[in-house]
């Protein structure tokens, strides 16, 4: 082993001897009396301060407070969650209500075809038409604003919600940060007398038609 | 009683220092190791107002903590590992300066004397600019190892004191100075071209 060492210092011989030939460098003149001056000042800088140490109590702290915030997150947030969840079921049972409707009015359709005759047949479309129109003027009826979920200004500005609790506002608050399904205003419009009277002529003439349509079939038989 | 002082060891002077907390023994340990720790930290850091900063830190350490040095140990070993610990702080405090400083980074880090790495080997040969050559090369060989080469090969200390002082085991020592010989030597190779 010994040999190997000092094989290894032959080679770098040359280099030994040049490193213990550097000039010895001296420490100033004024060295020890600076060294004097500064232990009778006291000054001794950063040399007596010690690296702090790791302190379990600065770290158990705040990383307790982040902790339970975000403990205190989880609690509170499934509530907000299940006011939508609500609002969710309540579009769904809408949306199954009006799926339901439509199935209903296409088996009447084609049963109408069915026993219908051809020439008839534009006339039940008619109807149908007229039945769809029915359901579309039923959203305004299932309309998804939900007075405890929504703020009627007109109620607000007059100051008639005052019975309205806090926890609803907040739930309404709260909903406001998620995106609504709904894209629009449902605008609630009375229907205007006149137009009222002509899909009421309209409704007449077909089911007159539709007595006609029974009454030749009975004489052709 | 001064002249007697002089006379001692220097582990009968720290305990002179310690039990009877006698100044004069100080002071005669301050003057037989400022020159040899100069020369250590200068080597290590390379800027002398850095390390005489260094050696009165070293010094001040000493006078705060004379009761943390146990008499089992060297004196010489105990100072030397005050000394080569302050140097390493200064070092990586200097260290993350640079990496902070925005407007002369590069500047600070890449030494002056680079250009002369690449002297005609004649004039390299020329006492003060080799020295200086060989000085910025100990400065690139890593810490870990200049740190061992500089104790053994300049100050001229042995294996164990080396192992005491870095807390090495002296199997460790010896492959770390081999390790920066060779480091220096590649460094230097322009000079020691065989």
């Amino acid at each position: 082993m010994k040999k190997i060492y000092n094989e290894e210092e032959n080679k770098f011989s040359k280099m030994l001897k040049d490193l213990k030939d550097l000039p010895k460098i001296k420490a100033p003149d004024n060295f020890e009396y600076n060294l004097s001056t500064r232990i009778q000042n006291k000054n001794f800088g950063t040399v007596n301060e010690r690296e702090p140490q790791f302190n379990w109590i600065k770290f158990l702290a705040p990383s307790a407070a982040v902790v339970s915030v975000i403990i205190l997150f989880f609690i509170f947030l499934p509530s907000s969650q299940e006011n939508n969840n609500q609002l969710l079921q309540q579009t769904k049972l809408q949306n199954d209500q009006s799926a339901v409707n439509n199935s209903l009015s296409e088996k009447n359709k084609l049963n109408s075809q069915q026993s219908v005759p051809s020439d008839t047949k534009l006339q039940s479309n008619s109807t149908s038409l007229l039945g769809s129109n029915n359901t579309t003027a039923r959203p305004r009826a299932l309309s998804p604003l939900n007075d405890s979920r929504s703020i009627k200004l007109d109620d607000y500005i007059s100051g008639s919600n005052k019975n309205q609790s806090n926890t609803n506002r907040g739930n309404i608050v709260n909903n406001g940060e998620e995106p609504s399904p709904y894209d629009g205003f449902v605008v609630s419009e009375k229907p205007d007398k006149k137009t009222l009277d002509r899909y009421r002529a309209v409704v007449d003439s077909i089911k007159k038609a539709q007595l006609k349509a029974d009454s030749l079939k009975k004489v052709q038989k | 009683m001064n002249k007697l002082l002089t006379e001692f060891s220097d582990e009968e002077l720290i305990k002179e220092y310690q039990d009877n907390n006698t100044p004069e023994a100080y002071d005669i340990l301050v003057k037989r190791y400022k020159d040899p720790l100069m020369n250590f930290v200068y080597r290590f850091v390379g800027d002398r107002d850095i390390c005489t900063d260094v050696v009165q830190d070293t010094m001040i350490k000493f006078y705060l903590n004379k009761d943390s040095y146990r008499s089992f140990a060297k004196f010489s070993t105990w100072i030397y590992t005050i000394a080569g610990n302050l140097a390493k702080n200064e070092l990586k405090r200097r260290r993350r300066r640079i990496i902070f400083s925005i407007d002369n980074g590069d500047d600070e880090r890449s030494p002056q004397i680079e250009d002369k790495m690449f002297l005609a080997p004649d004039k390299a040969a020329d006492g003060e600019i080799r020295n200086e050559i060989i000085q910025n090369a100990l400065l690139k060989v890593k810490p870990v190892y200049r740190e061992v080469v500089i104790l053994r090969d300049i100050q001229d200390l042995s294996y164990e004191e080396i192992s005491e002082i870095t807390g090495l085991a002296i199997g460790t020592v010896k492959s770390r100075i081999n390790r920066g010989r060779a480091q220096l030597q590649k460094l230097l190779k322009h000079i020691y071209r065989e």
